[in-house]
């Protein structure tokens, strides 16, 4: 990479970093500006003000409905890269068997599981545990099929080496496939940390007492818009934090096969 | 007994190998499917579930060859929503992402903010879609516009802006023009990742509609697998997620065909990796 003169780089630094920030400023004011100009009503849009206010009377009850859907995305991803992990390496054992699950994996992946979100609250019930089963199934795909496609495309010339310096079944699966599947894992648990939270919240949308998208619903039918924000607000920092995780397990994961 | 039943498994085995993408490609995932319907089937009926709690797909069958008009009335929103959200979504997607990768400072500005929504559960904005378009067609057509917009408009940025850089260095030596360069590089290089992009916005698109349809409780498949559900009617859950199921395939299918007959046209063959 050829070394850009300080100033050059200071510029290019200045528009990655300066124009998303100019640009966010900017659609925050004239929100602000047409908002209060067109005397919009709250229900409506309210202003990016109205909406910090907003937080105010509710950040209790935010709070407590914050810890429900975060901690239940959080444990439903969990058992989902459990869950994708184990399975993706136990159909991958056998080559007959991989090419018998494939392609239903491939599936399941395709079809709209959205529609299935109602089954599991009327087999598990409207408490957390059918959330959590659901989020848990979708986010259950992209994590195994990732995984699968990874262990699949180890390099066979890798592979072949290990076998004619003697090397088991057991040593190249643990020295070649797994590191070979790593980053598709990590690509699925990407994918998958968003399933999870989407998988929580619609479930919250179908029967929940407590939860974000509870809250969400709840607000819209009183037509306090600014507290959908404000709920909207929370819970992307919960989507962004799970995300964040996931790319930190990552980067650790890198640094500690490299050394 | 034991090699009785091992017998037919060798020869299964055998065949399977002998024909190497026909056997293991269709047959076997055929045939586990065939095994996973019988078991439904059967394994419903040994255990004495009730059609409540889990419905065969016999009697899934009987709900849809019996009631075909409930269920294409009720399916006729949602094709409508998934086809024209995921149409706009596309359209929107892709003069969105062109023409910010051609405003060079603006795609600079716009990038993390698109990458961020991409990232964040905007499945929860479903209730603010309501109370700006009201529980008709309109607001869950916007809803599903919104999920699978974008997908397409990052792939599509992604894609312009992957063109091989001595392709175009060689083109303006060939003092070709910057939209000659554009239409006959760039476009190209970008199909692949544009694809990938439609696939991914096909099944969000869908997510969109049923979950537009959860929450408005007006028509489509969702509202009635809402509406079935309350009403303990499982066999008829069944159908309507079957055809919910139908509904997506299709769609997908359709991006998947478009990309084959695009390839095809451009004459290269470029594979997406997408899971």
């Amino acid at each position: 990479m050829k070394r850009l003169h300080p100033a050059i780089a200071r510029c290019e630094g200045l528009s990655t970093f300066g124009l998303p920030i100019g640009l966010g400023v900017f659609i925050l004011v004239a929100w602000q500006v047409i908002v209060r100009r067109a005397a919009v009503p709250q229900v409506i849009l309210p202003a990016p003000t109205d909406i910090l206010l907003s937080f105010d009377g509710i950040l209790g009850v935010l709070a407590h409905h914050a810890w429900a859907s975060g901690s239940e995305s959080f444990v439903a991803f969990i058992l989902a890269a459990i869950l994708g992990a184990t399975v993706a390496i136990l159909l991958s054992m056998s080559k007959l068997v991989y090419e018998a699950i494939y392609p239903h994996m491939v599936l399941f992946q395709l079809i709209p599981k959205i529609a299935l979100a109602p089954l599991f609250t009327f087999w598990l019930g409207i408490a957390a545990p059918s959330r959590l089963t659901y989020a848990t199934f979708i986010s259950f795909f992209p994590v195994a099929l990732a995984m699968m496609t990874g262990l699949a495309r180890a390099d066979a010339n890798a592979l072949r080496l290990c076998r004619a310096v003697g090397a088991n079944h057991w040593q190249t699966f643990f020295a070649v496939q797994i590191p070979y599947s790593l980053p598709y894992f990590f690509s699925g648990l990407k994918i998958a940390a968003t399933m999870a939270v989407i998988g929580i919240v619609v479930g919250e949308f179908i029967s929940a007492k407590e939860g974000l998208g509870y809250y969400i619903l709840y607000a819209g039918s009183r037509g306090e818009t600014a507290h959908i924000f404000a709920a909207m607000i929370v819970l992307c920092a919960i989507g962004l934090l799970l995300y964040g995780v996931t790319v930190m397990a990552e980067r650790i994961m890198q640094a500690w096969w490299r050394g | 007994m034991a090699s009785n039943f091992s017998e037919p498994v060798k020869h299964l085995a055998r065949v399977l190998r002998g024909t190497p993408t026909f056997g293991r490609r269709v047959v076997l995932p055929a045939l586990v499917a065939a095994v996973i319907l019988l078991a439904w089937e059967y394994g419903v009926g040994l255990a004495h579930l009730p059609l409540m709690i889990i419905a065969p797909p016999s009697a899934v069958w009987d709900v849809i060859a019996n009631n075909p008009g409930i269920l294409m009335q009720q399916s006729l929103p949602t094709i409508e929503e998934a086809v024209l959200g995921f149409g706009l979504a596309a359209s929107l997607g892709i003069i969105l992402g062109t023409s910010l990768v051609l405003s060079g400072s603006l795609q600079k500005a716009f990038y993390p903010y698109i990458l961020v929504l991409q990232l964040i559960p905007k499945v929860a904005l479903a209730p603010l879609f309501i109370i700006w378009l009201g529980v008709g067609l309109p607001s869950r057509l916007w809803f599903a516009v919104f999920m699978a917009f974008f997908p397409v408009v990052i792939s599509t940025m992604t894609g312009l802006m992957s063109a091989d850089r001595n392709a175009v260095r060689l083109c303006e030596a060939l003092t070709a023009s910057r939209w000659q360069v554009f239409y006959s590089v760039r476009i190209p290089y970008a199909l692949p990742h544009i694809f990938a992009g439609l696939k991914i916005s096909a099944t969000m698109a869908m997510i969109g509609v049923v979950v537009g349809e959860f929450v408005t409780a007006q028509e489509g498949l969702g509202y009635l697998i809402m509406f079935a559900t309350s009403a303990a009617e499982t066999p008829l859950v069944f159908a309507a997620i079957a055809l919910l199921c139908v509904i997506g395939l299709a769609l997908y299918g359709s991006v998947a065909l478009a990309e084959i007959i695009v390839q095809k046209r451009l004459g290269v063959s470029i594979t997406t990796s997408e899971f």
